[in-house]
């Protein structure tokens, strides 16, 4: 009998779940959320179970007692959290498994100890990585935070233990505004995860975020799948993602690689994971954190090493030995990835809801397009802005860029805004295409004119004039009293309609 | 073809568009031909309309033009993704406003007179056309001479004020132009 996996998670991830488990001889099993409920992955499974969310507050994909239950009342063999919602939830994970469901991801213990930052860093000490000077432990009062952060030297950052999305982050530039800042941020972290223990530690100015990629099986078996780059952010999210990155060279990456490996053996690691590590300016790296779920850009390291991650997400969750070992894992040429979310890229990247009247994607082989929307689809206000991903492939890290841009030249979505003009200013940009950029990078040199081009402008100017005109000469010849330079058109039909 | 090419053309087909910048753009919708934009034709092919999304490609490049908004006579316009803000006018109405405010737009009225006495005995042009300095508007035949009255300025045809057949004294008022850089 087909085995039956369901998959907790919705958009284009859950499409892209979908396709493996279907390479994989499964039947998929999805939720059809009242909040959605035309969503395009509901016509890719094969199974939906009607989650009746629509009197509830939180969506089916945040409700872990509801998931479980339907799963056992649907003979659900797996549950794929996906990424975001309960994928780094321990507690989900754990029931899962007390109900004798797979669930596909590590251990709910090291998703518990990943998911506390203090432990995971004192675990990394062990296996000797290196990490940013900061505080041991969590800092318990706004005075010892003082204490800590002027031993150390400012700035310094504050973040929440259990935090995470930017919540219950300080940065602190001098000791006049330490107490205050530990006190909000504290009192946010308590809100937001009910836990406002908090942390200290030296704030890198101009920062690179690196991650590698590994995979893990239930066997002991560690291999890493080389590093991506996603320093590309705004409001601490992810837009443009590379694999590999320009600022690693292959000595560090096997340097990297290998910590990397040793850490995840170190702590039993088992399924896909990422671990993150900050890189100063003068190339020292350090230890972030580590994730336990599959991520938004894992598009990128899967094009440049062919290794299809979630697919071996889910042998992995069935007990299968890793068939790859590290010398199989070769980088092959570059990728970068642009995610497509409905924003305003030109007001602060404010989120854009209602319908999509028109999309149209590029397509050729080396564009790989993660998408969870289609023409007509709607964007509602209850999900995430990202609707799509566009991965594109070059044999160097130059023809990554241009066909890149290529590709978003020819996407094209009316409707709504999105990140995608966003993302062709930072590709055709010198901080980019030199590779210095780093996390400030939005804060410090974007700014919404640069999205503007005198091209853009004048046929503009010509669009909006082609609006305009055609109803004036159409009013001209409608009506023979009317005057053409009585009345500005609009402005008539305006007053004609009222 | 330089400012030639708008030779004798129906000025209602002629617009101004500013962004909110500043940045004027002066740009004739003829019906058949290219659009001229700031004086200079551009090879611009309409490929595609639907309601208020336009496709254009130009230089091999293609633009979406989506109409976001319009109040009266400001429209924002969504260009590959990116928005920006015109004002829309016709020329009239920007003459018009010039006239008010003639600081900002270098509008003046020319008028043009009969240099000598005679008789009209031809009209090329008429009201609301545009015209270019030195292109003929009328004829004028005096001493068994026939003259051609040309514009001295280049602008819109706000007025002829005289009819084929009749006859002027000398400084009679033949012409009014509204002076346009244009």
């Amino acid at each position: 009998m087909k085995k039956r996996i369901l998959i907790a998670n919705r958009s284009e991830i859950a499409i892209r779940i979908i396709r493996s488990a279907h390479k994989l001889g499964m039947l998929a099993v999805v939720f059809k959320s009242d909040k959605e409920p035309d969503a395009l992955y509901l016509k890719y499974a094969d199974e939906i179970i009607p989650a009746k969310d629509s009197l509830r507050e939180k969506a089916i994909f945040l409700d872990a007692e509801r998931i479980v239950q339907l799963a056992l009342a649907h003979n659900i063999d797996l549950i794929h959290p996906g990424y975001g919602f309960l994928s780094e939830n321990p507690d989900f994970a754990a029931l899962c498994i007390e109900n004798n469901i797979n669930f596909v991801g590590p251990s709910p213990e090291l998703i518990r100890e990943m998911g506390l930052k203090t432990v995971a860093k004192s675990m990394a000490i062990k296996s000797g990585l290196p990490l940013v000077p900061g505080s041991d432990g969590p800092v318990n009062d706004a005075g010892a935070a003082k204490g800590f952060a002027d031993k150390i030297g400012y700035p310094v950052i504050l973040k929440a233990s259990a935090g995470g999305g930017g919540r219950g982050m300080r940065i602190v530039e001098k000791p006049e505004t330490i107490e205050r800042n530990f006190k909000s941020a504290s009192d946010e972290a308590l809100a937001a995860f009910g836990n406002g223990d908090m942390f200290i530690e030296k704030y890198l100015q101009n920062p690179k975020h690196l991650e590698f990629q590994i995979l893990g099986d239930k066997h002991g078996n560690v291999i890493h799948l080389g590093e991506r780059e996603c320093s590309l952010q705004r409001k601490h999210q992810k837009i443009v993602e590379e694999s590999p990155s320009a600022s690693v060279t292959p000595e560090m990456r096997k340097e990297m690689g290998d910590m990397a490996v040793r850490f995840a053996k170190s702590i039993g690691y088992y399924s896909a994971g990422t671990i993150e590590f900050i890189m100063d300016e003068d190339g020292s790296y350090f230890f972030m954190e580590m994730n336990t779920r599959i991520q938004v850009e894992h598009p990128v390291t899967e094009m440049v090493t062919g290794v299809d991650l979630v697919d071996w997400q889910i042998r992995i969750a069935l007990g299968e030995e890793l068939t790859i070992n590290q010398e199989d894992i070769k980088i092959n040429g570059w990728a970068i990835e642009c995610r497509v979310n409905t924003e305003d890229p030109q007001n602060r990247f404010s989120p854009q809801t209602g319908f999509i009247d028109k999309i149209h994607f590029p397509i050729d082989s080396s564009i790989r397009i993660e998408t969870g929307v289609v023409s007509g689809s709607v964007v509602t206000p209850y999900f995430d802005s990202m609707i799509a991903k566009i991965i594109v492939h070059g044999k160097d890290r130059g023809e990554a860029i241009e066909k890149s841009l290529a590709a978003l030249y020819e996407f094209s979505l009316i409707g709504l805004k999105t990140t995608v003009p966003f993302c062709r200013t930072v590709l055709k940009h010198p901080d980019f295409v030199n590779a210095t950029y780093t996390t400030r990078w939005v804060d410090q040199v974007f700014s919404p004119e640069m999205l503007e081009n005198e091209e853009d402008e004048m046929i503009g100017a010509l669009a909006a004039t082609i609006m305009y005109a055609s109803e004036y000469l159409q009013l001209s010849s409608d009506l023979p009293t009317y005057k053409h330079d009585s009345l500005n058109v609009w402005v008539l039909n305006k007053r004609l309609n009222y | 073809m330089g400012t030639s090419y708008i030779y004798k053309r129906d000025a209602s087909r002629l617009f101004i568009a500013v962004r909110d910048s500043g940045k004027r753009y002066k740009i004739y919708i003829p019906k058949e031909s290219n659009p001229v934009i700031n004086s200079v034709e551009q090879d611009i092919n309409f490929v595609e309309q639907e309601d208020f999304h336009y496709i254009f490609d130009w230089k091999g490049k293609r633009f979406h033009c989506e109409l976001v908004s319009r109040d009266q006579n400001k429209a924002v316009i969504k260009v590959n993704g990116v928005e920006y803000k015109y004002s829309l006018e016709s020329i009239f109405s920007y003459i018009r406003r010039g006239m008010i405010n003639s600081d900002e737009n270098k509008i003046d009225a020319n008028n043009i007179i009969a240099p000598m006495p005679g008789k009209i005995v031809d009209i090329f042009l008429s009201d609301g056309d545009l015209v270019n300095e030195g292109e003929p508007i009328l004829t004028l035949e005096a001493m068994k001479m026939q003259n051609e009255i040309t514009a001295n300025c280049n602008g819109v045809i706000r007025k002829i004020r005289v009819q084929t057949g009749q006859s002027v004294m000398k400084d009679e008022l033949l012409v009014e132009i509204q002076s346009i850089d244009v």
